[in-house]
């Protein structure tokens, strides 16, 4: 597992890389935008710690040249500017969490290995249902070439339905899946996933099949 | 000297008008009296020339007349109206000069008429005019003499200046009246001035209208300019406290880290104290930098309205991809036309403070929904536990400073319910028909209307 932070404050960068090195990971430091940038064009990581606060280039210019270079590793933004303006900016770039200063360190080790498992369990790879496109690697969708923008949830729902070959699914085995075997079922959580799905999406791409529950439509409308 | 430019001005005017009037008056006065001291000096020449058509002399060298004048005043004593003719032989007078006699002339030669004031039969101060004939070639001189009392004539002029005066002070009245209008008109441009000043009070980012008469439009310009050299000022002075607070967070991260090396060396104890005395700095930042914020909401309210969708919906992007936030399912519930009255980044502030809290507190869902109803309606509502009416206060942290909080959780309502105050709304607490807690922003209507 390999690492990347990039942090100019020496004694910030030296911590969290000494703790990620004893969760495990192989870790780079860089101390700049620009270095911080050609580090993760051409090195694999498995996820990158980045500060905004950066000489040369900032830290949102460099996730924005990323993830414009199909660079997908998760990234987790670690900064002094804590604003929900800032906070926004950062995940709109392409972030996929957003932890303020100062920090617990047991919190980044654990949202950095959450990170890393959801990546890593995810095979690069497609599902087409219609014109819908799921790619399980980045969690994202399609509809018609439109890029939709899916939280997690939103993602294992669609996910989950799509990989039932056009087989209706009630809400009680939706929520199971969602929630876990052991949770109760809660189908107007489903329900309303359904409503905020369709709104995203399109209101033909979720069929209801009354006493059956829920399917994507195949041909997508 | 009085402060006010109007009272100055209204006084001014008044006092010079008065001092004209004054004038106005002594000058009409004298005038009158002149002209009534003419005509009676006329008309006493007129009676003098027919006593003197109407004279010859006596044997004895007295004068004689033939007729008297006519006038009934000239036979009532005391009148006020006499004649007298006399020669060096003897006199004749007017019946109204009873056993008095005129003054004796000055220049006794003269064959013109001549005019006095002097005092006369009576007690009575007279016009007196006099002249010398000769009515026969051969004969002696005849002085006649006739006087008017002046007392009438003093009467006269005393009533004509008082009505004089009562006229002269209604129309003192009016053209004060005529200067008050005028002020007035003249100020309105300033009192305009000072509208649009107040606010700019209200308002920085509010400038002056570029329509001003000629003589006010300079301090317009100047006023202008300084309005925008406070703004300036002001969000310099904000960036430069919100730069120093964000500042001190990497070296409270570089001090964790240092805490982290004590505990790894067994100093347990120090590194406890370290981490207390970085909570306490962290939270104390986070309650300033929100506070100021508030404070600088206050202190210039932005007038701006904000699309909502957009940024709730962004939010919940956020929100979505935390920890808590994975595993729920968020709806938003909010018209596409919905605008509240409050800066987008504001809102940014407001909303994802709410959500977050919801979120951390939620079991399945969140629900965003927008109103339009009055300034604007937002309710976040989770399916947690809620929050039981005696911890209202609590939560919302009324009356309390947030940079005194103690602990860095947990801030979530107060921050929002600060802001929510300072861009003049309102937050309420009930429970949600979703179980949880139910998180009511309501904006006061005028808040919109003022910032059009």
């Amino acid at each position: 597992m390999r690492a990347l932070v990039i942090e100019d404050e020496a004694a910030v960068a030296q911590d969290v890389a000494q703790a990620l090195s004893s969760a495990g990971f192989v870790v780079d430091i860089s101390t700049e935008g620009e270095d911080a940038w050609y580090k993760g064009s051409v090195e694999d990581y498995d996820v990158a710690v980045l500060d905004l606060g950066l000489p040369r280039i900032d830290g949102l210019s460099v996730l924005k040249r990323w993830r414009g270079a199909q660079r997908t590793f998760p990234v987790l933004i670690l900064s002094a500017r804590n604003d929900w303006t800032e906070k926004v900016a950062g995940i709109e770039a392409g972030a996929d969490d957003y932890l303020g200063k100062p920090f617990e360190m047991g919190e980044l080790i654990a949202r950095i290995r959450g990170l890393v498992r959801r990546a890593a369990g995810r095979a690069s790879s497609t599902i087409e249902v219609g014109r819908l496109v799921l790619d399980t690697h980045r969690m994202s969708a399609t509809y018609a070439g439109r890029p939709i923008r899916l939280s997690q949830l939103e993602f294992r729902f669609l996910d989950y339905l799509a990989h039932q070959s056009g087989r209706a699914v009630s809400a009680g085995e939706l929520a199971e899946h969602l929630y876990g075997a052991d949770e109760p079922g809660d189908s107007n959580a489903i329900e309303a996933l359904v409503v905020r799905l369709r709104r995203k999406i399109g209101p033909q791409v979720i069929e209801t099949r009354r006493g059956f529950g829920y399917l994507l439509a195949g041909d997508g409308g | 000297m009085p402060r006010s430019l109007r009272v100055r001005l209204l006084l001014g005017a008044a006092i010079a008008i008065f001092l004209a009037l004054a004038a106005a008056w002594v000058a009409m006065t004298l005038l009158f009296e002149r002209h009534v001291e003419r005509r009676i000096e006329a008309d006493l020449i007129r009676e003098g020339l027919q006593l003197a058509a109407a004279l010859s002399i006596a044997p004895d060298g007295s004068p004689a007349l033939e007729h008297e004048p006519g006038d009934a005043r000239f036979f009532e004593p005391a009148s006020g109206l006499y004649w007298q003719v006399s020669t060096d032989r003897g006199a004749s007078s007017s019946r109204s000069l009873w056993d008095q006699h005129l003054p004796a002339p000055v220049d006794a030669n003269s064959l013109e008429w001549k005019n006095r004031i002097v005092d006369g039969p009576f007690n009575q101060q007279i016009l007196l005019v006099e002249r010398i004939i000769r009515p026969e070639r051969s004969g002696a001189d005849v002085l006649i003499q006739l006087a008017h009392e002046q007392k009438s004539l003093h009467e006269a002029r005393e009533e004509f200046g008082h009505e004089l005066a009562m006229f002269l002070a209604i129309l003192w009245l009016i053209l004060s009246a005529a200067a008050w209008v005028q002020v007035e008109l003249g100020l309105r441009p300033l009192r305009h001035v000072r509208n649009e000043v107040e606010t700019l009070k209200r308002n920085p980012r509010e400038r002056m209208a570029a329509a001003h008469v000629a003589e006010i439009e300079p301090l317009t310009l100047a006023i202008n300019e300084l309005a925008d050299a406070r703004e300036k000022d002001l969000s310099r002075a904000r960036r430069r406290a919100a730069d120093l607070a964000h500042g001190l967070k990497t070296p409270l991260a570089a001090l964790s880290a240092q805490s982290r090396r004590a505990r790894e060396a067994g100093a347990t104890e120090a590194a406890d104290g370290l981490d207390q005395a970085i909570a306490a700095a962290t939270s104390a930042i986070e309650g300033e930098l929100a506070r100021s914020r508030a404070a600088a909401i206050r202190a210039a309210p932005s007038g701006d309205v904000t699309v909502a969708l957009p940024v709730i919906e962004s939010l919940v992007g956020v929100v979505e991809k935390t920890e808590f936030g994975a595993r729920l399912v968020f709806e938003v519930n909010i018209p596409e036309e919905l605008r509240l009255p409050v800066a987008s980044e504001d809102l940014l502030e407001i909303a994802g403070a709410l959500i977050e809290n919801a979120a951390r507190y939620a079991r399945r869902r969140v629900r965003v929904t927008g109103e339009a109803s009055e300034g604007g309606v937002l309710l976040v509502e989770d399916d947690g536990p809620g929050i039981g009416p005696e911890k209202v206060a609590e939560a919302l942290m009324r009356g309390g400073r947030l940079d005194e909080a103690g602990s860095g959780h947990g801030l979530g309502l107060a921050i929002a319910n600060d802001l929510v105050d300072a861009t003049r709304g309102a937050i309420t607490l009930t429970r949600s028909d979703l179980g949880g807690l139910k998180v009511t922003v309501a904006w006061r209507a005028s808040a919109v209307s003022a910032s059009r």
